[in-house]
């Protein structure tokens, strides 16, 4: 839509807000495991998650909007990324990335946390050994049907 | 090292004196920890001065129970020359360290990378390395309890050794030889059949 000198638009605060943050939803910068290397692949020009705002992979979690746990997460990991998800502002929203950060995948041993929700609140599961790029992107896309739905975590939804 | 060439453990494992079968790479010595410093000290004045790696083997049942193996390579001093580099000697030294206590003395002042080598195999096999400047967990986290690489630790970790494992469905239950159902299985049958000319007429309806 163009918008000309003097126009102007009309618009619930909420419906504006929502609009705004689905549309610049951004990841942490944090890779675990093979899973990873899809997610990477997501920004390339192939994927483009840049299309729906997300390219941003912020290495602060003080700047991110999402945390996607992409690949098997390790007991001696694990703090670590409680620590991270407790560091991001809210309203955060987080991704569970393949089978092993969904449940622990093949690893059913001692060394690997058997589902990353076991520790953080996990919004989509994203299955898949690893995902495909796109399997990634649907779940975004998810997330930000979440948030203009005005779902967990929405700017003015209630915690 | 090809195939043909791994040596058996059948029979040796369960040997305290049994040095592997010889192997085309590398000369293998099985010594007792006493003698283990000074043979040590001894291999590195005689040229061995690079260590390559530490491993740890428990074999559980077999006294003693634990082999600790140093990997050492002999470089040629400056070579002049490509020609003069020849082929490198490697050298597998074994220790058996009997189970309780299960002890070494460290080797960080011969070759200072023995440091995360010897914690790595104090962290996942108890094995204590008396003399080491920092013996502390290297892979586990710090509060980590038990030697996740021993033979007699649960896989799944002493919490959760109790819980059955999740049932997955078996396929046995279908007899051999029976063909996949299913819509698209159907119209992949009929395809076929088409094909082989076994339906008559050509473009008939279903």
């Amino acid at each position: 839509m163009e918008m000309m000198p003097g126009q102007f638009m009309l618009g619930k605060i909420d419906d504006v807000a929502r609009w705004a943050q689905a549309s610049s939803v951004w990841p942490l910068t944090m890779g675990l495991a093979c899973c990873a290397i899809e997610m990477m692949s997501v920004t390339n020009s192939t994927y483009d998650i840049a299309r729906f705002g997300s390219e941003v992979f912020r290495a602060s979690p003080r700047q991110a909007d999402l945390m996607i746990v992409s690949g098997r997460v390790a007991q001696k990991m694990g703090p670590i990324i409680k620590r991270l998800y407790d560091q991001m502002a809210d309203p955060k929203w987080v991704i569970s990335m393949g089978a092993c950060a969904s449940s622990g995948g093949v690893f059913d041993n001692y060394a690997i946390v058997q589902g990353v929700d076991t520790i953080v609140p996990v919004d989509v599961y994203v299955p898949g050994c690893p995902p495909t790029p796109d399997g990634l992107l649907y779940a975004l896309n998810l997330i930000q049907q979440q948030i203009r739905q005005g779902g967990r975590g929405g700017i003015l939804a209630k915690a | 090292m090809p195939s043909s060439q791994v040596p058996s453990i059948a029979g040796t494992a369960l040997d305290p004196t049994a040095v592997r079968p010889e192997i085309a790479d590398a000369e293998i010595e099985r010594i007792a920890p006493v003698q283990l410093r000074a043979r040590l000290a001894e291999l590195r004045a005689e040229g061995f001065t690079m260590l390559l790696d530490i491993g740890g083997v428990d074999y559980l049942e077999r006294e003693p129970r634990f082999d600790v193996v140093y990997h050492l390579l002999a470089l040629p001093d400056r070579p002049a020359t490509v020609a003069e580099v020849g082929v490198p000697r490697r050298l597998r030294l074994l220790v058996g360290v009997p189970g309780d206590p299960a002890s070494l003395p460290s080797i960080c002042d011969l070759w200072p990378n023995a440091d995360w080598a010897e914690r790595e195999i104090y962290d996942l096999y108890g094995i204590v390395f008396e003399g080491h400047p920092d013996l502390k967990r290297i892979q586990m986290p710090s509060d980590w309890v038990g030697y996740p690489l021993r033979k007699d630790y649960p896989l799944r970790g002493p919490a959760r050794e109790a819980t059955p494992r999740p049932a997955f469905a078996l396929k046995s239950n279908v007899p051999a030889g029976t063909p996949p159902g299913g819509k698209v299985a159907a119209a992949l049958q009929k395809q076929i059949a088409r094909a082989r000319g076994q339906v008559a007429g050509n473009g008939e309806k279903p």
